[in-house]
């Protein structure tokens, strides 16, 4: 079985198979990410959609040396925040024009059937900012170092951590909402 | 340490993000305060749990999705196996390479046959040849670079 830098070749080279065996163990973990990061499926999935065009297109310049996941979460982080930016954008512009409503409240996902865990998770990540919400599903959710996710992020590895401890007390202020417990009581 | 150092600790405590030296402080403090220990439980039991959560409520592609995702990655332009290619034949090298290929060959080649009286039609005519022309095109950029030399192979000015 090939490594990932000999996929990498494998691709520059014109196999294009092997772009999506390069990306296969990738495939849940960034679409989860953008998820998170959007808070709807299906803009998620658009996110993910630009992250796989920067990839292909900068396949390039990936380095031998360097971890593959890493930059693919790199390149998912920034296409997340591009994102989140130009939706804001276009929230303001809206607002502005004061023609169409923002938000219909229409989330398609609320059907199904675990849609009391989604609103769980929303409810214990919605008062994190995006960057603490970036660092705390980075470290937390996808188990990278603080080292890693500040050069994911792109800070430093005191930021990491600043964010990292705001992030884990807004959720157990949170949680408390959801599990309403007199100390001690609840343990699992 | 007192019960306010060690609750602006405490959400860093569930992983490594502290020494060791102020996780067995932490620690040591936890075994005596029951309020500080209280609260670290919660944090363990928040954190354990929207984990748990993520992981339940985490989404995978349908494989049709996916394709189409890959696809439209791959209706982007190639990308170039630049950096596979071995240092003597990266575009900078190559086109300073070629450049000194050209004037070491040149000067080998023919500037000979105007010291040596030519005897030869083809070195005859070289020799009569008032004006030499040389054409560069880089393949790339269709740019074209012309020199010009008079037959003692000196650069001659253009004139436009
Ligand atoms: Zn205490």
């Amino acid at each position: 079985m090939k490594n990932e830098y000999e996929l990498v070749v494998d691709v520059l080279e014109g196999n294009q198979g092997s772009f999506e065996i390069l990306l296969q163990p990738y495939r849940k973990g960034i679409l989860n990410m953008a998820y998170r990061m959007t808070g709807n499926l299906e803009e998620a999935k658009e996110v993910c959609q630009e992250t796989l065009i920067k990839i292909y297109r900068h396949l390039d310049k990936f380095k031998k040396e360097k971890s593959l996941k890493n930059w693919i979460y790199t390149i998912t982080m920034n296409s997340t925040y591009d994102y989140l930016r130009e939706k804001k954008k276009y929230k303001d512009l809206v607002e502005k024009q004061k023609s169409l409503p923002v938000d219909t409240g229409l989330d398609p996902e609320k059907k199904l059937v675990n849609k009391e865990i989604k609103e769980k998770i929303d409810t214990c990540l919605q008062t994190l900012s995006p960057k603490e919400k970036s660092v705390f599903l980075l470290r937390d959710g996808e188990g990278f170092s603080v080292k890693e996710t500040s050069k994911i992020l792109g800070c430093s590895s005191m930021s990491v951590r600043t964010h990292l401890s705001r992030a884990r007390q807004k959720i157990r202020t949170q949680f408390e909402k959801i599990y309403p417990f007199r100390y001690g009581e609840v343990k699992q | 340490m007192n019960c306010k150092k060690i609750r602006r600790l405490l959400p860093l405590m569930m992983g490594p993000e502290i020494p060791h030296a102020k996780v067995a402080a932490v620690n040591a403090h936890l075994e005596k305060c029951p309020e500080c220990r209280r609260e670290y439980d919660a944090y363990v039991l928040s954190l354990e749990k929207t984990k748990e959560w993520l992981k339940e409520d985490s989404k995978d592609w349908e494989d049709r999705e996916w394709q189409a995702v890959l696809q439209g990655a791959k209706k982007e332009k190639a990308p170039k196996a630049s950096h596979l290619v071995p240092w003597p034949f990266k575009k900078i090298w190559a086109y300073a390479l070629m450049a000194v290929c050209v004037v070491v060959l040149t000067l080998l080649v023919v500037r000979p046959s105007f010291i040596e009286e030519g005897t030869g039609a083809g070195e005859r005519m070289l020799a009569q040849q008032e004006v030499i022309s040389m054409t560069l095109v880089s393949q790339e950029t269709g740019l074209k670079i012309v020199w010009f030399f008079n037959k003692n192979f000196e650069l001659k000015e253009i004139e436009e």
